[in-house]
């Protein structure tokens, strides 16, 4: 049976104003008012873009810094409404954009996760009941109860990745976030990721690390400049990406790659 | 509007506990915690009284029950709109991240300081007896007037709130314009203590006629004319039309200022 595509992104552009100046906005009124020039440029984070994203697949989304990948996660959230172009998503969809967005530091981990799980669109009957769990993955123990201030940043991490996680939504938008946490988490995480993937899960996933796009992706997306350069099998994506590199970058990357850690 | 009302509903528990968690926020690292929401208003009454009672004497009997019935709600106002202003701003690390439909955060603040204008009252009716003024059958008519004054903070909320992304300066302006505020708004002198040709700068007040409505019911004992009470109500959607029209027109572009 064919069902409609996850994430549906069609012919989306995101426009964003740079302010030169830190906007003093007295000045600005003016410049605005007397002409259109005010110091700010427009540039496009993300250009053009089409993406179909089918039930049940891991995509991974590569690229330089600053080639749009975080926007195009920000925009198939919701976060930002695109300047043109469409998005269509169906089903629940959790972002894990950044660690522990809507993480009060003054409130404890337990408040935290209440909280959170309602930003996300889950009623507290919901949460509640994940709770344990929640604690149980994260692995804080005792530390639930004290503000998240005083939490380690792996801690920190866990508890997103476990709220994010445990709410069992259709969709995971995952932005970079392994790279805190150390290795048993991050293989716990990477465990959990999988079974996301076995039981039919969309998951979109942000990365630099290539083996992880190689081992668990289905397909791979590479965007420059906020546009498409290259779709499809992750090898063949990750080369493309690799030319966009210059040689010496390309040989630096693999000594470091290739060296003891 | 309509979508205000189900967005609303949908995001009851996210509204409630945001507030909650402004005020544990608030309270948080001192000794009394919440305790605060209830000494902050009972001490002040204290004061208010000592000063009234027996340093300035007001020709007016048990002044601070008469001050203080609408002193209340105008600190609840002025403390919602100032904070509430922050909302989006405040709040932009979040707007950042998540999808959420972005009434919920000046929602969360008139919530959280509704409860701390619910809970100031209770000091109140434990002070109205004390000094020896009737309780009047008449506060059961509160709700009435809280209803028309948290409809219209809410809409001041919103177009300051909305304002602030762009304008940072008007969380500054603001303060200027709530103290201004106060004192065209009868709170510590009765209406008919202004000269008459005066008089129309505060009928021009929106506020006027919930301020009223306190006043009556706490320290006259009687009810508003009903004339007066729709205006309150027509004030209060006024404004609460004016400012989530403005909101509502901008929301989506909060994201990128914040």
């Amino acid at each position: 049976m064919e069902r409609k595509p996850a994430i549906h992104v069609d012919n989306v552009t995101q426009r964003f104003r740079v302010i030169h100046e830190r906007p003093d906005t007295v000045r600005e009124l003016f410049a605005r008012f007397l002409r259109h020039n005010a110091s700010f440029h427009d540039f496009d984070a993300v250009k053009n873009v089409s993406l179909e994203i089918g039930n049940g697949q891991m995509v991974g989304l590569i690229g330089r810094n600053g080639s749009g990948k975080s926007t195009l996660l920000k925009i198939i959230a919701g976060v930002y409404r695109p300047t043109s172009g469409k998005v269509r998503v169906s089903g629940t969809l959790a972002p894990l954009i950044e660690l522990g967005a809507g993480f009060h530091p003054e409130l404890t981990g337990r408040e935290n996760i209440l909280i959170n799980g309602l930003l996300l669109g889950y009623s507290k009957r919901e949460m509640m009941e994940r709770e344990a769990s929640i604690i149980e993955f994260a692995e804080i123990g005792e530390f639930i109860d004290a503000p998240v201030k005083q939490y380690s940043s792996g801690m920190y991490t866990r508890l997103a990745f476990a709220v994010a996680t445990e709410v069992d939504p259709d969709i995971l938008l995952l932005d970079e976030i392994l790279a805190v946490g150390d290795a048993p988490f991050k293989q716990k995480c990477l465990t959990r990721i999988e079974t996301f993937r076995e039981r039919g899960k969309t998951i979109v996933y942000v990365t630099h690390d290539m083996q992880q796009i190689r081992n668990y992706c289905d397909r791979a997306v590479l965007l420059d400049k906020g546009e498409i350069m290259a779709e499809g099998e992750p090898e063949e994506v990750i080369r493309a990406y690799m030319t966009l590199w210059s040689p010496e970058a390309v040989a630096a990357a693999h000594t470091l790659s290739s060296a003891p850690v | 509007m309509i979508q205000l009302l189900r967005d609303t509903i949908r995001y009851r528990e996210l509204i409630w506990a945001l507030a909650l968690k402004e005020l544990k926020v608030r309270y948080k690292r001192s000794v009394l915690g919440f305790l605060w929401a209830l000494l902050n208003p009972a001490l002040l009454m204290l004061v208010l009284t000592a000063v009234f009672s027996s340093i300035m004497k007001f020709p007016i009997p048990h002044y601070a029950v008469f001050l203080l019935c609408v002193l209340l709600p105008w600190t609840f106002f002025s403390q919602a709109v100032a904070y509430g202003a922050e909302a989006i701003v405040g709040n932009g690390d979040l707007i950042k991240k998540v999808s959420l439909p972005k009434a919920v955060f000046p929602m969360a603040a008139l919530v959280s300081n509704l409860i701390n204008l619910l809970l100031s009252m209770i000091p109140l009716a434990l002070l109205v007896p004390v000094l020896r003024h009737p309780f009047y059958a008449t506060w059961l008519y509160l709700p009435v007037p809280m209803l028309a004054l948290a409809i219209f903070t809410l809409g001041a909320i919103f177009f300051f709130a909305a304002a602030n992304v762009y304008y940072r300066d008007v969380s500054h302006i603001l303060q200027v314009v709530l103290s201004a505020w106060f004192y065209i708004t009868p709170i510590i002198f009765p209406l008919d203590m202004i000269p008459q040709q005066y008089r129309w700068i505060f009928k021009l007040n929106p506020l006027i006629y919930v301020v009223n409505g306190f006043r009556l019911a706490v320290y006259y004992g009687q009810l508003p004319h009903l004339r007066s009470i729709a205006a309150s109500f027509v004030c209060a959607f006024l404004m609460l039309f004016i400012g989530y029209y403005l909101f509502r027109k901008y929301q989506n572009d909060f994201v990128f200022y914040v």
